[in-house]
């Protein structure tokens, strides 16, 4: 189905990428900022620094006071947050129509004179705050750890996505206020910097507001580095497994997948879907319905830009079943789907659900300006939520049956799995 | 050097647009079924929610969970189909299905493209009109519910919101025990439990089927009417609704303890109001993002951004059906679990002194002028009407407690938390008991009982 939202795009002096999408349908607009910068620009010893960083924004800049940029834009109606990942860092708010300009003035502060309100006692503070956020995400919970797990067994060490974003304990304990002042004059700055701004607005409007808070901010950022060299798919299975105190066993495994927005990432997601993401996939019929050896599969294709991409499967072992009989059955269905590919009904349904998912996360302003942003960051196209889906039809059986068979081989499957400390399994 | 660049003023807010809920409109079907529906222009994806009235009190004591349980399987094999079937005509066309329970009722939800929206109801329709709970398949879902049990006893916060109603609530009420049912319940149900229980709750007078998101172009009621015109069935008998009794001994604090934990989770609580309170909801949310909505709400503004125990807790008043509570809950760090359940129950206390004017005002706004993003979509329209539904309320509700919005100052908010807040909490704590058990007595907060996590 051909998309038409509304896309205008123009480039300040400075360098900040500017795109307007005019949406009158409530009367709000969404500020979206992406800086392409995230836990994969991390230095050895500081993992977890982009996201400590992140949240020092929140801490006050030159004309801002510590804490009220949540309380300053919540009072004017604002939802907001920050998000830090691997590939980037995202800053969003959405306000009504006449906070819009306090929410560019705030955000113009500290992006660009952040350092005036930076000191040991609010960096101390947040990374408190940050720890407390990684014992409650990943160290107090059962199978915290999983992902980060995956990470490390399926990427190299020293590789940009060998290590989570939330980082450790050890480096977030080092991190001090001359590095919070060096990572922002290496990555900070309108020249490293998309700025959407999405609802009830004209882009000439958007313009003349992006121009006149941002536009005095000089081009601060580094250059940014090329990106590392493509791996290939892991030539040998590798393991990680814990013995834990945990409810079940999860077999967590995993792949490398092609470089995100190329149509071998498309096919190898959709690839994934098929094999264990749909509620028809294989895994789910086999294992979750007939057999009924696990409680549940899930599958996820997460795109990346340097180098090479993840995909992994989740799966619940059932109770008095083996995790190893589990898992060589998941490594037969790789084997006959990487022969066969995908029939035609899974192809449809495969396509259908991708179809209705982008539709729906495309929905609400909030997310329509950060796929904007997604994607005019890292991709460069500043129209992609128009031509994803069609891009996608593009992809045919062939091609996913190809990618299934050079990256969803048994061989290059990464396993973690997290077993139960009594082994009362068969 | 760059000279510094002069910096702007900082800019004044202007008025926001006037901005109302999506209309709705509204019929009914010969059969009960109330039909209401909003236009929302540019909303791509429809979302349709069905809500059945079926309080958790209609389920046998033997059988709780009987509810969660047919929700689960309502597709998962009907009168014409597998529940392989089922699961692939729903996927082929990139139809959404899920269903789930409160403790007032049951709700379909339903996302699907616009052009699928006919197959999509015909689907919906099948599986909450001839659901036939295969045995295999029930059996299976059983079997899941069950892993699902030693799942939530080993999270933290689920742990703890378990063992809170359980405190909290007289035993003999139904909402005392997991909406889900426990390992002895849901393992008695059978194929013909959930044959029966749907043909008696599972019927079309009373309940509501709502559509939502850009509607040009189609007729709505004749495509509800044909999907769903030909469902019958006598009508439930009517549960009057009423309030949950707190347990005499609900004022203590219940440790649970869990070794190692390198975080302590808290889930404190006392009564609250339901939609129907005197004087009006609209006070109530505006003291959940006062007390506890924010970073810096008064809850974190000390917890998170002054001392820095926690990533972050959450406060607020969640309405039941008749009756309702106000809820405190997060975690903090371990080591800091007795100065931050000081300070928690002391900052939850102190609220009764009463809230300035400016915070006052900053509740008001965030909640009146957040409302246009918030109900922006077709699926959280869908969803407020079809939850309202069950309460017997429509999304007029939603306006006039908008409205009322502007009638809130800091004496309303003082009175309103005043009505429900004495100081009489039930606390769940889930840490390390060995550590800091000894320390939660001397904070003297009541009656302190250790258990086993």
């Amino acid at each position: 189905m051909p998309l038409d939202y509304k896309i205008a795009e123009r480039t300040l002096a400075n360098g900040l990428r500017v795109i307007v999408s005019e949406d009158h349908s409530v009367p709000n607009v969404t500020v979206n900022l992406w800086v392409n910068v995230g836990s994969r620009h991390e230095v050895e010893g500081r993992t977890g620094f982009a996201h400590l960083f992140e949240h020092l924004m929140f801490q006050g800049s030159r004309n801002v006071a510590p804490g009220e940029h949540f309380s300053a834009l919540m009072a004017a109606g604002g939802r907001l947050n920050a998000t830090t990942w691997f590939d980037r860092t995202n800053y969003f708010e959405t306000v009504p129509r006449g906070a819009m300009d306090l929410a560019l003035w705030m955000e113009a502060d500290r992006h660009g004179r952040l350092l005036d309100a930076v000191n040991q006692e609010n960096l101390d503070n947040q990374r408190d705050v940050v720890k407390e956020e990684k014992r409650q995400r990943y160290d107090n919970m059962p199978y915290g750890n999983a992902l980060i797990d995956i990470y490390a067994a399926i990427f190299p060490k020293g590789h940009p996505y060998h290590h989570a974003t939330i980082g450790s304990m050890a480096d977030l304990d080092a991190a001090s206020v001359q590095d919070v002042h060096d990572f922002f004059r290496s990555h900070y700055g309108p020249n490293n910097t998309v700025l959407a701004l999405v609802g009830d607005l004209t882009p000439d409007e958007g313009f003349a507001a992006a121009e006149r808070y941002f536009g005095p901010l000089p081009a601060t950022a580094g250059a940014r580095r090329e990106p590392v060299e493509s791996l290939a798919p892991l030539p040998a299975p590798v393991r990680d497994e814990h013995i834990e105190d945990v409810p079940s066993d999860h077999l967590y495994i995993a792949f490398r997948l092609p470089l995100d927005d190329t149509p071998e990432f498309f096919a190898s997601s959709l690839a994934m879907d098929v094999i264990g993401g749909l509620t028809t996939s294989r895994l789910c019929r086999r294992l979750v319905r007939r057999e009924q050896s696990a409680t549940s599969v899930s599958a996820h294709a997460m795109g990346f830009v340097d180098g090479i991409s993840l995909g992994f499967m989740m799966i619940d072992v059932a109770d008095g079943f083996s995790a190893d009989a589990v898992e060589s059955a998941v490594c037969d269905e790789l084997v006959r789907f990487a022969e066969q590919g995908p029939t035609e009904i899974e192809m449809e349904s495969a396509m259908a659900q991708t179809e209705r998912s982008w539709l729906s996360s495309l929905a609400s302003q909030e997310e329509r300006a950060d796929h904007i942003c997604h994607f005019a960051t890292l991709q460069g196209d500043s129209g992609y939520i128009n031509t994803y889906l069609d891009r996608l039809a593009e992809v045919t059986p062939a091609l996913v049956q190809q990618a299934a068979a050079r990256w969803l081989r048994p061989k290059s499957r990464a396993v973690v799995a997290y077993l139960k400390q009594d082994g009362d399994t068969q | 050097m760059t000279p510094q660049e002069s910096v702007l003023e900082r800019p004044e807010v202007s008025a926001p647009e006037p901005w109302s809920f999506p209309d709705a409109q509204r019929s009914g079907l010969a059969n009960g079924l109330g039909v209401v529906s909003y236009d929302i222009p540019g909303q791509y994806v429809i979302s349709v929610c069905l809500a059945v009235p079926m309080p958790l009190e209609c389920e046998p004591r033997d059988r709780e969970g009987i509810a969660t349980i047919m929700a689960r399987t309502l597709d998962e094999g009907t009168a014409l189909h597998t529940a392989e079937e089922f699961a692939e005509l729903l996927e082929r066309k990139g139809i959404a299905l899920g269903a789930g329970v409160s403790d007032a009722g049951l709700v379909v939800n339903l996302d699907v493209s616009k052009r699928h929206l006919s197959e999509a109801l015909d689907l919906l329709s099948q599986a909450v009109r001839e659901p036939v709970f295969p045995a295999n398949e029930v059996s299976r879902h059983i079997k899941s519910r069950l892993a699902e049990i030693d799942q939530e006893r080993a999270v933290p916060g689920q742990r703890a919101a378990i063992e809170f109603i359980a405190t909290y609530f007289d035993a003999d009420e139904r909402g005392s025990r997991p909406s889900a049912g426990t390992k002895s319940t849901v393992s008695a149900i059978t194929p013909q439990d959930l044959v029966a229980f749907h043909a008696v709750n599972v019927v079309p007078a009373g309940a509501t089927v709502v559509i939502a998101g850009d509607l040009s172009d189609l007729d709505v009621v004749s495509e509800i009417e044909q999907a769903l015109g030909s469902w019958n069935g006598v009508a439930a008998e009517v549960v009057e609704a009423r309030e949950s009794a707190r347990a005499p001994d609900a004022t203590r604090v219940v440790f649970l303890d869990r070794p190692g934990s390198v975080q302590t989770e808290f889930y404190v609580g006392c009564p609250g109001p339901d939609h129907f309170v005197d004087g009006g909801w609209a006070p109530y949310q505006v003291l959940g993002f006062v007390v506890g909505g924010s970073p810096n709400a008064r809850v974190d503004a000390v917890l998170r951004e002054d001392k820095g125990f926690t990533y972050g807790i959450r406060s607020g008043f969640r309405p039941r059906r008749r009756g309702g509570m106000f809820l405190t809950s997060g975690s903090v760090r371990a080591d800091s679990t007795v100065e931050a359940l000081g300070l928690l129950l002391d900052i939850l206390d102190k609220a009764r002194e009463g809230f300035t004017e400016e915070e006052t005002q900053a509740g008001v706004d965030f909640i009146g002028r957040t409302a246009p993003g918030r109900y922006a979509t077709a699926d959280t329209v869908a969803e407020e009407a079809a939850g309202l539904s069950l309460e017997g309320l429509t999304t007029e509700f939603t306006t006039a407690n908008l409205l009322a919005l502007a009638d809130v100052d800091a004496a309303a908010l003082a009175a309103a938390y005043d009505r429900y807040v004495n100081g009489e909490w039930t606390v769940v704590i889930v840490g390390d008991a060995s550590l800091y058990a000894e320390g939660v007595r001397g904070l003297d907060r009541g009656e302190v009982t250790v258990l086993p996590a």
